[in-house]
C-alpha cells in the first residue's frame, strides 16, 4: 500500500504510542521474574497483542510493589 | 469531607503508580489518533480485498465516517480497556486487607466507594475527553465539518455507559470481592441489556442505545426525545448500583 504524506501526522504518533506501551510493557516484564498471573514466555508474547496486551499486563501480569 | 480528599489523593496516586492512569491516557490518545485513519483508509483497504475483479466503489470517506470508527472504537476497545484497567479497583483493596486501619479508625465506609467513583469517573472523563479532542482535530484537519445534531448528547452516550460500567465495576467487587466477580458483573451487565434489545418496544430505554446511536443522532435521523429515556435509565442504574454498594459494603465484614 502507498502510504503518502498525507498519512504521516497519524503515523507519526500512532507509532510512537504503539511502540510505547509494547517497550513499556517489555521491560517491565524482562526485568521482573514472578508476576500475578502467567509467566515470562505469556507475557512477552502477549505485550506484543494490540493495545489490549500491555494493558492486560499491567492489570493482571504485574505484581503488586 | 476531609476523609473523602484525603481518600481521592490516595485513589489518585495508586492509579498513577500502578499506571492505571498513564496507561488509560495513552490508550485514548490512540484511540482518537486510529479513528480518522481509519476512515481514510477503508477505501484503501477494501481496494486491496477486492483483488478477484469485484469493483468496489465507495464515495470517498467523509467528517461521518470518521465519528463512526471513533464511536465504533469505543464501543468494542474503549470501554473494554476501561474495564479492565478498573477490575481490581474494590478487590484489591480487600485482598490486600488495606481498608482495614482505615475503616477501625472510623472512617465511614460510603466515603470509600464514593472516592473510588469520583477518582475512577474523573480519569474516564479526562481520557474520552481527550479522545474527543483528538478525533475532532484530525477530523477538522483532513475533512470539512458539516453542522451537526445535538453534539453534546450525543458525546455523553458513551461517556454515561462507561459510568454505568464504573458503577458496576464497584458493585461486583462489593458483591463478590474480587477481580473476576467485578468483569463478570459488567459483562453480565452487558450481555442482560443484549438480550433486552431483542424485545423493540424495550429498545429505547436500553442504555445501550447510548452507544449504539451515536451516529443517527448526530445526523438527525433520531430525535432528542428517543435518547432521553436510555440516559435517565443509565442515570436510575448508577444510582441504584452506587446506593447498593453502600449498603451492602455496610453489612460486609472484611
Amino acid at each position: 500500500m502507498k502510504i503518502g504524506i498525507d498519512y504521516l501526522p497519524f503515523l507519526i504518533p500512532l507509532i510512537i504510542l504503539q511502540v510505547g506501551l509494547t517497550a513499556a510493557a517489555l521491560i517491565h516484564i524482562l526485568r521482573h521474574k514472578t508476576y500475578k498471573h502467567g509467566n515470562r514466555l505469556l507475557w512477552v508474547i502477549a505485550s506484543f497483542i494490540n493495545i489490549i496486551g500491555p494493558v492486560l499486563y499491567f492489570v493482571f501480569g504485574k505484581e503488586d510493589d | 469531607m476531609k476523609a473523602y480528599i484525603a481518600l481521592i489523593k490516595k485513589e489518585a496516586r495508586e492509579n498513577w503508580r500502578t499506571y492505571k492512569t498513564p496507561l488509560l491516557v495513552a490508550v485514548f490518545i490512540l484511540f482518537g489518533v486510529i479513528s480518522p485513519l481509519f476512515a481514510k483508509l477503508m477505501p484503501e483497504i477494501l481496494k486491496q480485498l477486492a483483488t478477484t475483479g469485484v469493483k468496489i466503489t465507495l464515495p470517498p470517506p467523509t467528517a461521518l465516517d470518521s465519528w463512526a470508527q471513533f464511536f465504533k472504537n469505543m464501543r468494542q476497545m474503549g470501554l473494554l480497556v476501561l474495564v479492565i484497567l478498573f477490575s481490581g479497583t474494590v478487590a484489591t483493596e480487600f485482598t490486600r486487607g488495606t481498608l482495614i486501619n482505615l475503616l477501625t479508625k472510623g472512617l465511614p465506609r460510603r466515603t470509600v466507594i464514593l472516592a473510588k467513583f469520583t477518582m475512577t469517573t474523573v480519569l474516564w472523563t479526562s481520557a474520552y475527553a481527550l479522545s474527543v479532542a483528538i478525533t475532532t482535530a484530525y477530523t477538522a484537519y483532513y475533512w470539512t465539518m458539516p453542522t451537526y445534531h445535538h453534539l453534546i448528547l450525543t458525546f455523553s452516550g458513551p461517556w454515561l455507559f462507561g459510568l454505568l460500567l464504573i458503577s458496576l465495576l464497584i458493585l461486583g467487587g462489593i458483591c463478590f470481592t474480587t477481580t473476576i466477580g467485578s468483569l463478570l458483573t459488567c459483562g453480565g451487565a452487558v450481555i442482560l441489556m443484549t438480550l433486552i434489545n431483542i424485545v423493540p418496544t424495550w429498545q429505547a430505554s436500553n442504555p445501550l442505545t447510548l452507544i449504539t446511536q451515536n451516529l443517527a443522532l448526530l445526523t438527525g435521523k433520531l430525535a432528542v426525545g428517543d435518547f432521553w429515556p436510555a440516559a435517565l435509565v443509565a442515570v436510575g442504574a448508577i444510582v441504584i448500583s452506587l446506593g447498593s454498594s453502600i449498603i451492602i459494603f455496610d453489612r460486609r465484614a472484611i
